[in-house]
């Protein structure tokens, strides 16, 4: 009986399902290049003007993606759980600085001159900053709120179960929202200063081409806020709490570090990140609804397993090429603009097969493996 | 001793407090009134306002509710309805200054429905039981009692004599089954799983034609859930891989009886049976083409890549680039049902029929399965995947025998759904349904049959019947995910472990001799 | 002279900066119970670990009755009769103890899903001789009547019983057994020792242990390998061992084998006075 089940003696690890994945690797690789060839020598149909627009699009948008992407992180980081109710922290920063900007819209006084205006274009600085102080806050306060219900009490579980935690509270949310504000979709009322497609006119090649002001407000702030932030983890005594908790909770604690506080903190930060971009949505894109973090969640979560989870530069770098992939990726590869979130998931799956630990490497606590 | 009991009480009642807020807000208020109403057998017209007397009700309930889960089990009785007062006076602070809000609203005629959609006069007035001015002091007034009664409910429920009467009914009750068992006479143990299942069966043939197609509508599709459910089960319960695409298999069956079955945009008219068959075909290449390259992923990522690609599948059925394949955005009508022995075989009846008989199918393989070689094998691999493969376990073949056969299931399912509806889109495919069919495991039970099944009734069928939920119901899933994973995570009806031993046990006793084979002959 | 049921031929486990283990050689004959000790960190478990395919070897050769088995998957390993037991316990925890014996069988089954969905005979068959045998296990291991408890729910000294019964119902060759007395009073060490040797003489299986307690280590090797830092510092039998001045070292630190030769006079000369 046991000579039948022995396998021949020089069996050696099969080689075959890591030969199988690079010859798949190679043939989307050379397929992926042979297309943008193809669409922009060959077919060069496209005009200078319109790859820096949507390099421009691409560059603002990926400002958004990677302020959520570092909330991402850093709690993949910390717990070693993906927050999937994250994109319902931005939409919650997305309602808030809506609401602020109805409010300043409504309040109307006869200014100097003797025209009727609202506050909103009266103090439109004022305006935007409240829209952003409210919106980072409330997301902020909602991120707090989460851990505490939904994830503290799981902290000790399998990770299967604090994931679907996640999902719960993600779908809670969103229905949530959708039933006080219903499924309407509403618009941002931008100040008259920074009204959506208004910006810098410039000539690139002779064809006239704007540089959004709701754009250039997104991309520096996102940058600004990154910086911040960067440096807050750096430097700070909270900075390397965090880090600490992060490598080894356990020890933290026996450090004198409040775990719990940290973790709290961590979700505070990453609420207000998301609850900015959020803010940044409404503005550039105009659309606040129920459902509005969603894909912008999942696509922020892409990037920061991109650029290496729990890797803050990763992050970063992870967001700002998703987005620069997600604006000029379907033109380039001449597809229609319909299909750029299967691009975004097409990459989020290719990187998480052949480079898990994205492009700047994994930093991950110890204890879990 | 006073802080230390105020502080958790006060909390408590500012949470409650926000919570019932939220709940007007959203017109869940009115919604449960509504519901109290007809549970009172009022007859209730769609969108017309229940009785004051039912808001009264619920609030009443919900700060007894409050009452009750303040008060701790083990305080004194003086100190539970300490709590109870605190929590009480709390919560009717906070909603007595959101009554002045509301009624603010109220006298300058303001309607807020432009950004709190579900704030209508009318369920402002109901929610502030009419009275104006005086209701935050009503409101007051109400929850602190409510609350004390809750309080007093549990004083009387938990003390002693409260318990010795419930010990002592669970002992009588106790009682009586084990006597029940020792007297059923032999042929009932042997005959009676055959007969109750015949009986099942006939009283599966004979409702279906009574009592109307609605009613076979919510059946059928509890039904369908619960193939899914199954299919789920073995790809996220018994092998541990956690997959949040399911819809996409789904997709694949669906839409292969959709394309093969109706006169757009194919022309082909296959015939149900075989169309069915390619379907899940179709569902097994799709997962093997998933499964593969994604095999050695840990967990979490797993979930997020078939996310991703549920996703992709949906935006490439709904994208105008494969419209002229997948009949795009519109989706594909007019479906053909199947037929059987030339007749059409497509009424709702029969496809309660079908789905039923499937159903038991499922539920049969699905037993068969787990208590074999392979379901083990998957039970090892989801604890403890590295050791199960050091024990002798191919982990790459059993995880995507897993996939396959799950994805077996929704193909099922999808061809069936999409026949019966005679109608599918990208819609239909989309990530809810696939968090709905997770929803139904966790919250049913993983594998539990049982479970799976009171997890579809609950999740897809109550809602049908209580239609004033349907509104709600996302959003009570998303709160019972949350609610059950901390506090039940094995589920309503978590499974058990087949009792091997005993069972062996319990066969030599039959047998009077020890049963023959071994794995040494 | 057939060849030793192990062979570990210059083997080194190297991870990025650390050398956990350093040109290990041992040769293990068949039937014997080889010892391998020393102290916390040494490397012993990461031995095992690469002989059993947890671990690919950065270099050297582990040759199984003189064929190569480095860099062969865990469940080839365990094909070819090789099972292990584990330092911490890694039960099946949520499966009863029972059914954990009955996946230690799994490579000895040969029925596929279908024929468990349709209940062949040949299924029937092989399903209820299984149960049988996972049954003489657990009698075996002294877990009668405990069949349906749920792993997880065992006490601690059944467990490691447990996690033995399922390492012989893959009907090993040889056996790895990773502190198996870890956790155990005098008693339950003194029966663990009395039934590993059980294990050798009854059923003939090669055992290679990683053990702390001296008394079961002295007590029933035929030959024992002392590792520290590493490397391979002394192999012997148990007198030669316990002689041995770099292990009383190793345990005791520099200077130990002084320390420990002064101790042994003073004890010398008190019973003498005595």
């Amino acid at each position: 009986m046991e000579n039948e089940i022995r396998p021949p003696r020089r069996y050696k690890r099969s080689k075959l399902p890591k030969l199988v994945r690079w010859i798949f690797g190679l043939i989307v690789l050379s397929s992926f290049f042979w297309r943008l060839y193809t669409v922009i020598i060959v077919q060069n149909e496209y005009t200078p003007d319109i790859w820096v627009r949507l390099l421009i699009s691409g560059l603002v948008i990926g400002g958004v993606y990677s302020l959520i992407a570092i909330g991402y992180t850093l709690v993949y980081g910390i717990l070693r759980m993906i927050n999937f109710a994250h994109g319902e922290v931005m939409m919650i920063g997305t309602f808030a600085g809506y609401f602020v900007f109805e409010a300043t819209n409504a309040i109307r006084f006869t200014s100097s001159t003797g025209e009727i205006t609202s506050l909103s274009n009266a103090q439109p600085f004022l305006s935007i900053l409240l829209a952003f102080i409210v919106g980072m806050t409330v997301a902020a306060t909602s991120g707090f709120l989460l851990e505490k219900i939904a994830y503290r009490p799981l902290r000790k579980a399998p990770r299967l179960i604090p994931l679907i935690s996640a999902i719960g509270a993600s779908i809670f949310l969103q229905n949530l929202a959708q039933l006080l504000f219903s499924p309407l979709v509403r618009d941002y009322k931008n100040p008259d200063l920074i009204a959506r497609g208004q910006g810098w006119a410039i000539t690139v090649a002779g064809a006239r081409l704007t540089i959004p002001y709701t754009g250039v407000l997104t991309f520096s702030l996102s940058i600004i806020l990154m910086f911040a932030l960067y440096t807050m983890v750096r430097k700070s005594k909270l900075g390397k709490s965090m880090r600490a908790v992060a490598a080894d909770k356990s020890t933290a604690a026996l450090m004198g570090i409040d775990v719990n506080g940290v973790i709290s903190q961590t979700f505070i930060i990453s609420g207000m990140l998301a609850g900015a971009a959020g803010v940044m949505w409404g503005l550039h894109n105009g659309l606040v609804y129920y459902y509005v973090g969603f894909l912008p969640g999942i696509k922020a979560f892409t990037s920061a397993v991109l650029g290496g989870i729990g890797n803050i530069p990763g992050a970063m770098l992870g967001g700002m090429l998703l987005g620069m992939i997600e604006s000029i990726g379907p033109t380039a590869l001449g597809i229609s603009y319909q299909l750029k979130d299967v691009l975004a998931f097409v990459i989020l799956i290719i990187i998480l097969i052949f480079r898990p630990s994205g492009i700047l490497g994994e930093v991950l606590s110890e204890e879990k493996v | 001793m006073n802080k230390k009991l105020v502080s958790p009480s006060l909390k408590r009642g500012l949470t409650f407090g926000i919570v019932m807020i939220i709940f007007v807000l959203i017109d869940l208020d009115v919604m449960v009134a509504t519901m109290l109403s007809k549970l009172f057998g009022a007859n209730v017209i769609r969108g017309s306002i229940p009785d004051v007397g039912f808001m009264v009700l619920f609030l009443i309930l919900f700060g007894m509710f409050v009452g009750w889960s303040t008060s701790s089990d083990d305080a004194k009785p003086t100190t539970k309805l300490f709590q109870a007062l605190v929590a009480g006076l709390t919560l009717g602070v906070v909603l007595g200054l959101f009554d002045l809000i509301l009624n603010q609203l109220i006298v300058t005629g303001t309607d807020v429905r432009k950004y709190l959609a579900a704030l209508a006069p009318e369920s402002i007035r109901l929610f502030l039981f009419d009275q104006g001015a005086i209701s935050p002091l009503l409101h007051l007034g109400l929850f602190t009692v409510a609350s004390l009664l809750g309080s007093l409910m549990k004083i009387l429920l938990k003390s002693e004599s409260a318990s010795r009467f419930f010990k002592g009914v669970k002992s009588g009750y106790q009682g009586l089954q084990a006597k029940a068992q020792a007297n059923t006479p032999n042929w009932v143990k042997k005959y009676g799983k055959f007969l109750l299942f015949l009986l099942i069966g006939l009283l599966a043939f004979f409702p279906p034609r009574i009592w109307g197609s609605y009613n076979n509508y919510v059946v059928g599709l509890v039904g369908l859930y619960v193939i899914l459910g199954i299919g789920l089960n073995i790809i996220v319960g018994l092998s541990g891989q956690l997959m949040l695409g399911f819809a996409a298999f789904f997709a694949m069956g669906a839409y292969s009886v959709a394309l093969l079955n109706a006169p757009l945009p194919h022309g082909i008219m296959l015939g149900f049976w075989p169309s069915l068959l390619i379907g899940i075909l179709m569902a097994v290449v799709a997962a093997v083409l998933l499964g593969l390259p994604v095999m050695g992923m840990r967990g979490d990522y797993l979930a997020i890549v078939t996310l991703g690609f549920g996703e992709i599948i949906r935006i490439l059925l709904k994208s105008d680039l494969l419209t002229s394949f997948t009949g795009g955005p519109r989706g594909i009508q007019d479906i053909r049902g199947p037929t059987l022995f030339g007749q059409s075989f497509s009424s709702d009846i029969d496809y309660t029929y079908i789905i039923l008989v499937v159903m038991v199918l499922s539920i049969f393989i699905y037993k068969r399965l787990e208590r074999s070689r392979t379901g083990r094998a998957w039970l090892a691999v989801k604890e403890d995947t590295k050791v199960a493969q050091a024990t002798g376990v191919n982990i790459m073949t059993n995880k995507l025998l897993a996939l396959c056969l799950g994805a077996a299931f929704a193909g099922l399912a999808g061809g069936i759904f999409a026949a019966r509806n005679q109608f599918t889109g990208p819609n239909d495919h989309q990530l809810m349904v696939s968090m709905n069919i997770l929803s139904i495991l966790i919250v049913g039970g993983v594998n539990s049959i049982p479970g799976i099944i009171l997890g579809a009734f609950t999740l897809k069928g109550l809602p049908e019947i209580l239609r004033e939920i349907e509104n709600y119901r996302l959003l009570v899933f998303g709160g019972l995910l949350v609610v059950m994973m901390i506090s039940r995570p094995e589920g309503l009806w978590p499974a058990t472990r087949p009792n091997i031993e005993k069972d062996e046990g319990n066969k030599l006793k039959e047998n009077g001799a020890p049963g023959e084979g071994g794995l040494n002959d | 002279m057939t060849d030793p049921i192990i062979q570990v031929k210059n083997v080194s486990k190297i991870f990025g900066g650390l050398t956990a283990v350093n040109q290990v050689d041992i040769e293990v004959p068949e039937k014997h119970i080889y010892s391998i000790i020393g102290p916390n960190g040494a490397g012993k478990t990461t031995l095992f670990n690469c002989i059993s395919g947890f671990y690919f070897p950065e270099k050297g050769e582990v040759l199984f009755y003189g064929d190569p088995i480095q860099g062969l998957s865990t469940n080839l390993v365990a094909w070819l009769g090789i099972s292990r037991t584990y330092q911490n316990i890694r039960l099946f925890n949520n499966l009863t103890a029972v059914e954990n014996i009955l996946i230690g069988l799994h490579r000895n089954l040969k029925t596929n899903w279908f024929e468990a969905i349709i209940h062949t005979k040949r299924f029937q068959k092989e399903e209820s001789g299984s149960v049988k045998e996972a049954l003489r296990l657990l009698d075996y291991v002294g877990l009668k009547g405990y069949g349906d408890f749920l792993a997880k729910n065992l006490p601690y000294g059944l467990q490691r019983r447990l996690e033995i019964g399922r390492a012989l119902a893959n009907q090993p060759k040889l056996l790895l057994l990773d502190e198996p007395t870890a956790g155990m009073n005098m008693n339950e060490t003194a029966e663990a020792t009395h039934f590993i040797k059980r294990l050798r003489d009854e059923l003939g299986i090669t055992i290679i242990l990683i053990e702390h307690d001296m008394k079961v280590v002295m007590g029933i090797s035929d030959r024992i390998s002392v590792l520290d830092y590493g490397t391979k510092i002394a192999e012997g039998n148990a007198a030669e061992i316990q002689a041995n001045p770099r292990v009383i070292e190793a345990y005791l630190g520099p200077g130990g084998a002084a320390l420990s030769e002064k101790y042994k006079k003073q004890r010398l000369s008190n019973a003498k006075s005595n």
